[in-house]
């Protein structure tokens, strides 16, 4: 509903002051809360790297870090993102993006990605294992910049989180979580496959379209209460009344009800007005 | 014994019986589309029977309420009492749910039933004289249906249906001059107000169900008045109605389709969730989830606000709001072309006759034309409300799933109602008998413009039977009473008159009533039976070979039981 996004940032406890919802053209690989780059570029915000350095960077040059994270950056992240992570022209910088950032894009599969996409999706299995994920996170971070930690999520309270997810999160996601179309063919994703910690950890960053909430707009326990209540939006309890069809909502419902219940009900009579001839 | 007694006394009483044998012997037509407005018929039993279950636990009040209950994200919340009511019914009544769901899922089926029949009614020409007060009866119903459900569907006062009522609220506001008046003098202040749900509660179980039931009553008593329409074939005439008698045959049919009905219903509310409130949350102004769409009947409103552009006229220094055109101009067409129509339609063709017999599709190329145009274009506004969710399923941007949808609503309805035209006059100038049959050349000679004396083609078969060959009324004494019957030897066609009549006289005036100008005979005694149809002979000799090998197989294991039988007497006695 486009009023209902038009409302969308309108309705945030307070806009985020790092990234106001202009710096949405840029890619969702740049997981971006750096507040230097130039809104309106989708292209690589840093000028520091000149445009031929990507075909080469994948040879070993000046180390910042070492160990299996930096080998698993040159074979897989460098080619985009350069080898000191300062961004090309496929793919954004690194440097100050954070370790929740590299841990959520990673963790979730959604990098590394075979070609340049607008919104990378989430895999069902991340490409790297956990200990290789956490290898790359402390890489990253190694180039510097500070930017947002992996979040530590903790119990949460249920009754707030959903007020706080009513308040913030539902007029992308959905009440239901099941994701919803945003402008440009960006798309809000079905929450329903996220962990505490990548919801934390999105909440943080703002991969993507989605604003970033830093410590000021929410807690820390407010955001443990928002991952504890997307966690219970996950669960299959809540449908309490059978199938969810989606939880798409009266639409959905309406194809049902015309097609398996009307469908059903229209044969019914067909069939008892067959019999009647003989 | 009772029963019997009981009738007795009330007939001594009410003189009951003229009046029920009458009624028992109506003829109801025995094809399945005369059933479709059953089905809505029976969908708002269902609703009222569940509706009142709901209003013994929902609250209808925006005054503020703790919920307390088994749903945890929301347990100690405070809401309005309206949707903690209906949370509690979800979550902590007994069967709750299931009725609450159901009662939904019976409001989908009522409208699109009621949709379905408007539908059946409008390409067969049932709308014609005498049948037009009936047709106004009927929109009215449709009308009030879709208010109804529309307020049901707000009574929650959860976040989605929070969001729809604010933009019915700004539809209403758009009208220009009375517009914000009507808000305040239909909420009793800004919205949301205090008195929004106790007011929708009201109207919602009070005063719209009971003008539905009063014009449900006024539908069915026309329907008897008027008698039913029926379908042309062999031995129908403008004169009478070829079916099945409501008792016992037709009250049977119907009471079968009420069970599927209730059990269609039920397995839906048991089975399939609909409208989670206690997902989306209690409703607030500053708040929204997305997708966010109304009920589907609702929906072609919603697809016009989005497809609209959003254009604001000003007229004589008033600014007339966007959603004005979409809302309220688009909505108030659609429900005067339907009161209009049969009307339009007379003084269009200058067709005056009352007519009895039905048409086919086929028959008026311009109607159906007209029908399927209409139909997609509403089925088009009713796709465009879920822009949003079709650009997520195609993954493609929502801005231009609303372009494309905006050429679409303006372009397909015109193909598709020259479609249905040009297919509908092959039909009916050619000899093919269904869709599938038409050839090229049929489809060529729809193309060309209309030869003379083929609108005179159709009235033919509508004037009486005089010297058909074959055809007869046969009349004979049955006891005390007298029955005829109706034979088109040719056709194979024998149809028994609904009632028996006292004298001889009263047969041939009934029977030349129904089919003027055809011969009769009396006949000396009771015809023979008709024969057995084809299931119960099938059956008939099914049960004798079963029953032949039943006895063969008995009498063999019999036999051999006796024969170890016997050798273990034999040995005993030795």
């Amino acid at each position: 509903m486009v009023v209902a996004l038009a409302a969308g940032p309108a309705a945030l406890a307070a806009p985020a002051p790092t990234a106001p919802p202009e710096t949405a053209a840029l890619p969702e690989t740049s997981a971006l809360p750096v507040p230097a780059a130039p809104p309106e570029t989708a292209a690589p915000p840093v000028p520091a790297v000149s445009p031929g350095a990507s075909a080469t960077s994948a040879e070993p040059s000046a180390s910042a870090g070492s160990g299996p994270g930096r080998e698993l950056y040159w074979q897989k992240c460098a080619s985009c993102h350069g080898d000191q992570g300062r961004g090309s022209q496929r793919g954004p910088s690194l440097v100050g993006v954070g370790a929740a950032s590299v841990d959520f894009q990673v963790g979730t599969g959604r990098m590394p990605v075979p070609d340049e996409v607008q919104q990378p999706r989430r895999r069902a299995e991340p490409v790297f294992s956990a200990d290789e994920i956490a290898a790359l996170v402390e890489h990253v971070t190694s180039f510097g910049g500070g930017g947002p930690d992996i979040p530590r999520v903790t119990e949460g309270s249920l009754g707030t989180g959903r007020e706080l997810f009513a308040a913030n999160c539902a007029p992308c996601h959905g009440g239901t979580g099941a994701g919803a179309a945003l402008t440009n063919g960006w798309n809000a994703p079905p929450l329903y496959e996220a962990t505490p910690v990548q919801v934390a950890e999105a909440i943080r960053v703002g991969p993507g379209l989605m604003p970033v909430f830093p410590s000021q707009v929410l807690t820390d326990q407010q955001v443990s209460d928002l991952a504890a209540y997307v966690q219970r939006l996950r669960s299959e309890r809540l449908d309490r009344g059978g199938n969810p069809l989606g939880r798409l909502g009266p639409l959905a419902e309406g194809l049902a009800a015309w097609v398996v219940a009307l469908g059903l009900l229209v044969a019914a009579a067909r069939w008892l007005g067959r019999r009647a001839g003989e | 014994m009772i029963m019997d007694r009981l009738a007795r006394a009330l007939d001594d009483r009410l003189r009951l019986s003229p009046l029920t044998r009458r009624a028992l012997a109506k003829v109801f037509p025995d094809h399945w589309s005369f059933m479709l407005g059953e089905i809505a018929l029976y969908s708002f039993v269902a609703l009222v029977l569940t509706g009142v279950y709901l209003t013994l636990f929902f609250d209808p009040s925006s005054a503020d309420r703790v919920y307390q209950g088994s749903y945890a994200p929301l347990d100690g919340t405070t809401t309005s009492a309206a949707y903690a009511s209906t949370v509690r019914l979800s979550w902590d009544v007994r069967a709750g749910l299931l009725i609450r769901q159901t009662h939904h899922w019976a409001a989908l089926i009522f409208v699109a039933a009621i949709l379905v029949h408007l539908v059946r009614i409008f390409f067969t020409g049932a709308f014609r004289k005498p049948r037009e007060t009936n047709w106004l009866v009927g929109v009215t119903m449709l009308m009030l249906a879709l208010a109804n459900g529309f307020t049901g569907y707000s009574l929650p006062d959860d976040l989605l249906s929070g969001l729809g009522l604010r933009i019915i609220v700004s539809v209403v506001e758009s009208i220009p001059l009375v517009g914000s008046w009507l808000v305040f003098l239909g909420l009793g202040g800004e919205f949301p107000s205090d008195e929004m749900i106790p007011r929708m509660f009201v109207s919602h179980v009070l005063l719209v169900p009971a003008l539905l039931v009063a014009l449900v009553s006024l539908h069915l008593a026309m329907i008897v008045r008027q008698k039913h329409a029926q379908f042309p074939g062999p031995g129908r005439t403008e004169h009478n109605v070829v079916g099945s008698r409501l008792y016992p045959s037709y009250a049977l049919r119907s009471l079968a389709l009420f069970a599927w009905v209730l059990a269609v219903l039920f397995a839906l509310g048991g089975l399939v969730q609909i409208n989670p409130i206690w997902l989306y949350g209690p409703s607030a102004p500053d708040q929204a989830t997305s997708p966010a769409q109304p009920d589907w009947y609702v929906a072609w409103g919603d697809g016009a606000l989005r497809l609209f552009p959003p254009w604001e006229i000003h007229v004589a220094g008033h600014l007339v709001p966007a959603p004005f055109f979409p809302g309220v101009v688009l909505g108030g067409v659609t429900f005067l072309a339907l009161y209009a129509w049969p009307f339009l339609e007379r003084w269009c063709t200058g067709d005056c006759r009352a007519h009895q017999l039905l048409d086919r599709p086929r028959d008026h190329p311009v109607r159906t034309g007209v029908g399927v145009m209409a139909l997609t274009f509403f089925g088009v506004l009713v796709v465009a409300a879920g822009d949003d969710i079709i650009a997520r399923l195609l993954r493609v941007p929502v801005y231009d799933v609303l372009y494309v949808l905006r050429v679409l609503v303006l372009v397909l309805p015109v193909l598709a109602g020259a479609l249905a035209f040009l297919l509908a006059r092959a039909l009916r100038r050619g000899d093919a008998a269904r869709l599938g049959e038409l050839t090229r050349a049929d489809l060529r000679a729809a193309g060309r413009r209309a030869r003379v004396g083929e609108a005179r083609a159709v009235d033919e078969s509508e004037l009486p039977a005089r010297d058909r060959p074959g055809q007869r009324i046969e009349l004979w004494p049955d006891g005390g009473v007298w029955r005829w019957r109706y034979r088109d030897e040719p056709a194979g066609v024998t149809l028994l008159h609904h009632r028996a009549v006292l004298t001889e006289r009263e047969a041939a005036d009934s029977a030349r009533l129904a089919y003027p100008g055809v011969d009769h005979v009396a006949v000396p005694g009771p015809p023979p039976p008709p024969p057995p149809g084809r299931v119960r002979t099938a059956l008939r000799r099914w049960g004798n070979v079963a029953l032949g090998v039943t006895l063969l197989v008995a009498a063999l294991r019999q036999r051999r039981n006796r024969h170890p039988g016997d050798d273990g007497d034999g040995t005993g006695s030795r």
